[in-house]
Formats: structure tokens, sequence, C-alpha cells
């Protein structure tokens, strides 16, 4: 059966507390979950008070004022801080975002911020999460260019509007993913059954691929998806969309990949 | 790491031959289809039977059986049960795929689903056939 509770080592126990010293009025509170893979201890929720006067507007800015100023063990990802390598979505205040382009300001909790890895994967260390699984899947459904035909002399030609349906007319079409796996995490289907369903990034990707007027593998491609597990899984729940931070549409693409396949039947 | 029935098995495989398992079973439209199909279906037949089903529940056994003789309330109510055993089978075998895990368990459960649903089927036919032909 699907598993509704954690296994007994990872539920999470009580932490640490760390104050801040000679912080004024302006203070914020965060609880992180914390894990090592060294010993045997189980997870636990530290909670780190930070002066705001000295911390920068972002919850990546808290995270790094944490692991700068007060505990230097605190382990995230994170690299390009401006929301386009993908590497710090992380579980913030209940959802799923990126930690760079979350203002701490818009947190729903006032106080108390909640901040865990992205659900249901593997831990490698605190908020680091293990994505093998979900980075191989990408991988399985070959998202490059392919093509029989004699490469042209010069560029592969596409239309404006066939440009537009990758990248979307405002900027939000398929091609514009991160990678940063916010909607594959928090789709309820991916959590019972992610070892063989696709999950939202990878088949928003697999659309990308599909609708790329110049690739002439579309029919394999659709043949490669068409999986009881491996595409129709996506019971339309709409967590996906609703949770990356890009603004994508990954339920919509996953539903544009089921309709082609139904176009060759008919 | 691959879970069955309880039971952990740590399998040596790279990310890539796991994350590729048996590879695609170039199915599932069908189902995906005929899901569709069914809930269209449903959508005409439930008014109807809706709109007749409170005259049949205070209706005398004589009355019901001469609403039942009019050959298109027959095999509309056919139809409805039709539509409505196949959507609902459909819809209970996504449910044990999406949480049953276990590879002996789930193929059990899905053949004696529609062993049931058949049955259950089949015996909402034959009252109909019998009521209407009694
Ligand atoms: S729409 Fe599909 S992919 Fe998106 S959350 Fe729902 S089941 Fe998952
Ligand atoms: S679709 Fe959005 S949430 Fe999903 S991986 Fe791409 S950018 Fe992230
Ligand atoms: S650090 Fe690159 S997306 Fe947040």
């Amino acid at each position: 059966m699907a598993k509704f509770t954690l296994p007994k080592n990872s539920k999470i126990g009580k932490g640490k507390s760390f104050k801040a010293e000679n912080a004024g009025e302006n203070k914020k509170t965060f609880r992180i979950y914390r894990w090592t893979p060294d010993g045997e201890e189980n997870p636990r929720l530290d909670t780190y008070e930070i002066d705001m006067d000295k911390c920068g507007p972002m919850v990546l800015d808290a995270l790094i004022y944490i692991k700068n100023n007060i505990d230097p063990t605190l382990t995230f990802r994170r690299s390009c801080r401006e929301g386009i390598c993908g590497s710090c979505a992380m579980n913030i205040d209940g959802t799923n975002t990126l930690a760079c382009t979350k203002a701490i300001e818009d947190c729903r909790s006032d106080d108390n911020i909640k901040i865990t890895p992205l659900p249901h994967l593997p831990v490698v260390k605190d908020l680091v999460p293990d994505l093998n699984h979900m980075y191989a899947q990408y991988a399985s459904i070959e998202p490059w260019m392919k093509t029989d035909s004699p490469p042209p002399s010069q560029e592969r030609l596409q239309s404006p509007e066939d440009a537009n349906r990758l990248n979307g007319a405002d900027g939000h079409g398929p091609a514009m993913c991160i990678l940063c796996y916010c909607c594959t995490t928090a789709c309820p289907s991916y959590w019972w059954n992610g070892d063989r369903y696709l999950g939202p990034s990878t088949l928003l990707q697999a659309s990308r691929w599909v609708h790329d007027t110049r690739d002439e593998a579309t029919g394999e491609r659709l043949d490669q998806l068409e999986d009881p597990f491996k595409l129709y899984r996506c019971h339309t729940i709409m967590n996906c969309t609703s949770a990356c931070p890009k603004g994508l549409n990954p339920a919509k693409e996953i539903a544009e990949v089921k309709k082609r396949i139904a176009e060759r039947q008919h | 790491m691959t879970e069955s029935c309880g039971k952990t098995h740590k399998k040596i495989e790279t990310p890539l031959a796991r994350a590729k398992g048996l590879g695609s079973a170039k199915s599932g439209y069908k189902h995906w289809w005929m899901q569709r199909v069914t809930a269209l279906a449903l959508i005409p037949l439930s008014v109807w039977l809706l709109f007749h089903l409170p005259n049949i529940f205070t209706a005398s056994y004589a009355e019901a059986q001469l609403w039942m003789s009019d050959p298109w309330n027959a095999v509309t109510l056919l139809l409805f049960l039709w539509a409505a055993f196949y959507h609902a089978l459909l819809g209970l075998e996504v449910i044990i795929e999406d949480y049953v895990h276990c590879h002996v368990g789930k193929p059990v459960m899905l053949i004696f689903t529609r062993f049931l649903f058949l049955g259950a089927g089949v015996m909402a036919v034959y009252a109909v056939l019998k009521i209407n032909f009694a």
C-alpha cells in the first residue's frame, strides 16, 4: 500500500533553539528541518531567531545569514539567487517554492516560518533532497533534438508561432522550466507512484519536445509516453500548476500530450 | 530500492535503468478514453434516471413493472447500467493502481474487481429483463 505516515526513523523531533543576540524589535523566527546521514539521530526542527535589520528580504537571505552567522552546519543548495537555476527549491511555509524569490514578508506565517526539504524525497542532508531519480526520469525522455533528415547548412528554421508554443507568447511556455521540481514533489500521484510515474516536470519537458516542430521523433516520443504509469497517473489534480514558482502550467502540458495521443487514434 | 508487499529489496542498478524500468506499456489511452466516453454518456442518463427515480420508489410493484415494460425506459435503464458499471470499474481500477503496490495483491485485486463488476452488471441487467418480460 501507499504509505501515509512517516517511517519511524523519519519522524521529526524537537531540535535546538538559537536566540538572536543584541537584536532590536525587528526579529523573526525560522524553524528549519535538520538531518544528517552521520549517526543514528532522527530529523529535528531547529529554531533560529534572526535580527531582520541585519538580514536581506528573501528566505534565501535568511538561510545564508544563519549559515554565515549562527550555524555553519546548515546545509542547502543555491546558486543563482535570482530564480533561474532551480537549486534552492524547498518547502517554505507549507508550499514548494524557490527560497531566492520568496520574500520573507510574503510568507503566510508572520513568524515561526517552517522550512523543510521538497516533500516525499529521500534526504541527503538538511534541506538537500536526492534528485537522482527525477534527473534520470528527465534523461529517459531523451530531451534533445532528434532528426533523421540530414542537418541543414544553416539554423533549423521555426516560425515565430511555433517558437511561441515552446517559449510561451507571455514567456511562460514549457521551455522556460528551470527543473526545480517544485511541481513534481507537490503532485500526490508522484508521491504514491514516483518510481514509475514521470511527474509534471518531466512530462512538461516531454511536451516541449513533442511540440517542437523541428523534431522528427514525435511519434516515437508519444509511443514512449503512452503508459498507464509514466503518463496516465496524472489525474489533473493541478497541484503542479499552483506550485510552479515560474508560473508555468504543467497540468495543461500533460493534457496536451494526452490529446496528441488521442489525435492519432481518430 | 524497490518495495513490494512490505518487503524491501535492494537492487544495484543505475538511476537511468531504474527510471526506464520495463519501458512503456504502449497502452493506457483506451482506459483514459473510455473513462471520458462513459462520463459523457452518464450526464444525460443520470438526469433521466434522477427524473424518474422518485416515482419508481413510491410506485407499487405493478406500477413499476408497467413503467419498465415501456421499451424506451427499459433500454435507457440498460444503457445507464452499462455506463455506470463501466465507469465505476475504470475508476476503481485507477484507485487500485494508485495505492496498491504489491506485485501479487495488485493483479489479484484488479481481476477480482473485474469479476465483481461483471457479476453485478449481469445481475442488474438480468433483473431489468426479468421485470420487463415477467
Ligand atoms: S495535474 Fe497531474 S501532474 Fe499535476 S499535480 Fe495533478 S496529477 Fe500531478
Ligand atoms: S514546471 Fe515549474 S515547478 Fe516544475 S520543474 Fe519546471 S519550473 Fe519548476
Ligand atoms: S538560487 Fe537559483 S533558483 Fe534560487
